[in-house]
């Protein structure tokens, strides 16, 4: 395997997590990770947004914005943490961005730059492609 | 407690981190660390306790022992 090609259009924090969590451990392990951000995907990594915490999300994340006892990494910290130990991309769709008119310095600093489709089927050409 | 006294040349201290703190925070090490060096990580975490043991064998690393300290774990790992 040559690793995962990650589809990210979701902006409900428990996925983004989740994508965080397995792609971090992967690269840090040294397996290839392509994240490619589209569609509602885009939110969670807006600047604001994460300044001011205001993610959509369900039970689980909920539980995690919540959490006191614990100390629960932020996706934004572990994609940050994983790209410094691994190989690990994150990608913006041009389109996307197009469409709603942002740039990216309108997200916090994680992006390796913008792709468009064929781009990303370029990266994601010898890898297992999941779409969340 | 551990029958053996470890002298780790790296602390690793997530203790209070959920997953995957710990193990992020040991790889990081275990990349930075000498091939021998004896690591400890601490965690409060119970399913880092159970999945770091698998993340250590499949990187070829040297598990020598988890040991329960009461209140955390010490997990004792040996670079490859």
């Amino acid at each position: 395997m040559q690793g995962f090609a990650i589809v990210l259009a979701s902006e409900e924090l428990e996925r983004v997590q989740a994508v965080s969590i397995i792609s971090s451990v992967a690269a840090a392990s040294e397996i290839p990770v392509e994240i490619f951000v589209t569609m509602n995907g885009f939110r969670p990594f807006e600047k604001e947004v994460v300044e001011n915490m205001d993610f959509e999300g369900g039970r689980a994340a909920e539980a995690m914005m919540e959490a006191e006892e614990v100390d629960v990494p932020l996706f934004k910290e572990q994609l940050e943490q994983a790209k410094s130990l691994g190989p690990l991309s994150i990608h913006a769709c041009e389109m996307t961005m197009d469409l709603m008119g942002k740039e990216l310095d309108d997200f916090v600093d994680l992006f390796d730059g913008t792709l468009g489709v064929s781009g990303f089927i370029s990266a994601a050409e010898d890898k297992q492609v999941v779409f969340v | 407690m551990s029958q053996v006294n470890y002298d780790p040349d790296v602390i690793v201290d997530s203790r209070d981190a959920t997953c995957p703190g710990p193990l992020m925070d040991l790889i990081g090490k275990v990349k930075s660390a000498e091939s021998g060096a004896l690591l400890e990580l601490r965690t409060t975490d119970e399913g880092s306790k159970n999945d770091v043991p698998d993340w250590i064998d499949k990187a070829g690393h040297e598990l020598l022992e988890t040991v329960d300290q009461g209140d955390y774990w010490s997990i004792y790992v040996e670079k490859s």
